[in-house]
């Protein structure tokens, strides 16, 4: 069985990089919310690669190269700039 | 001075911000929790809090990806949403660990400018006393293969204490982390609880050298892989037994706080 969490193939940087930037940066992420398929055509990813983020397919993500953490955090971060209101801050 | 306390905590981010899918009784019980870690780290009156925790690629990112690193910057600064943290670092100590540090065998990286990681700020958001303490923020990568080995971090703690004990001031160490949950996979939902019972069990009997023996892929299929922080504190303590705060576990992680007598 392979791990979870394996190297990240040099293919998938341009992937992990935007899913890097949708989770830290907050700014890159405003302007994704804003117009997503420009971010992610300017981020150099391929059709099949945008579709599956569109979406927001865990799994089909992470066979394409992309860190697990990333996908989570990206979409966690994500719902926080989308809908604030659901989050209970302590 | 020899360590004043010793800690570890969970810093799951949905105990910052909880959304609708958690348990909030859940929540408040870790909080409750971390509010006795509070309650000691005040009592015990340490100069500086050394923590230990995994980066989650927020520090280190793919253009380089340290197995161990100090930040020896003047503050420590985060933000995760609303929240905003600055802390001020322990610059003497920070430095004395890198430099005693790499003289001692482990090639630490440093850093003087990263963003700090929920990892940190998130056990310290709930258990840092009043006026804030210095702290030094210890890296392990836990995340980006291939890690270090539970072997490597534990010898890497042990040394760590050897550091600090010498220094003049007092120390508590916090480890960050765990246990099981397994973001961003197939397996997010089901958590290996019966690892971390078993875990803390051990613990629990003084036997946390046991942990250097685990492999890397053994911590990747429990869900573990932040358990090196752990491993690095379990070097420090040696056979001191553990003292389980709280176990919580969540649809989704398995929620710790754990001290140990120093």
């Amino acid at each position: 069985m392979d791990t979870h969490y394996v190297f990240p193939p040099a293919a998938a940087y341009p992937l992990n990089r935007l899913l890097f930037s949708l989770k830290s940066d907050p700014a890159f992420r405003e302007r994704y919310v804003g117009d997503a398929e420009r971010m992610m055509v300017e981020a150099g990813l391929d059709a099949s690669t945008r579709a599956a983020l569109v979406g927001f397919d865990r799994d089909r993500l992470v066979a394409l190269g992309a860190h697990p953490y990333l996908v989570f955090m990206a979409q966690l971060r994500l719902a926080m700039a989308r809908e604030p209101g659901t989050f209970e801050e302590f | 001075m020899p360590l004043v306390a010793a800690f570890a905590c969970a810093h799951t981010p949905q105990l910052l911000i909880r959304p609708p899918s958690e348990d909030r009784a859940l929540v408040l019980r870790v909080h409750a929790a971390f509010a006795e870690v509070k309650r000691r780290l005040v009592a015990a009156r340490p100069d500086v809090i050394c923590i230990v925790g995994g980066d989650h690629i927020e520090g280190f990112f793919l253009n380089a990806v340290p197995a161990l690193a100090v930040f020896v910057g003047r503050q420590a600064r985060g933000e995760f949403g609303r929240y905003r943290y600055t802390f001020d670092v322990h610059e003497p100590l920070a430095r004395a660990i890198v430099e005693q540090g790499i003289e001692s065998g482990f090639d630490l990286a440093y850093s003087q400018d990263l963003p700090l990681d929920y990892a940190f700020y998130v056990p310290l958001h709930f258990t840092m006393p009043e006026p804030a303490l210095p702290i030094v923020p210890l890296y392990v990568n836990v995340y980006l293969p291939p890690q270090p080995t539970p072997r490597r971090c534990y010898a890497w703690g042990r040394t760590l204490r050897s550091i600090l004990d010498a220094r003049p001031e007092r120390v508590a160490l916090m480890v960050s982390g765990g246990l099981s949950h397994f973001p961003g996979t197939d397996r997010y939902s089901s958590p290996d609880f019966e690892f971390d019972r078993a875990l803390l069990a051990s613990l629990s009997e003084g036997r946390g050298a046991e942990t250097e023996r685990l492999t890397g892929v053994e911590l990747d299929k429990a869900g573990n892989v932040e358990l090196r922080t752990w491993i690095t504190l379990l070097g420090a303590v040696g056979s001191a037994r553990a003292e389980v705060i709280c176990y919580e576990p969540s649809w989704h992680h398995g929620n710790a706080v754990v001290a140990w007598p120093v």
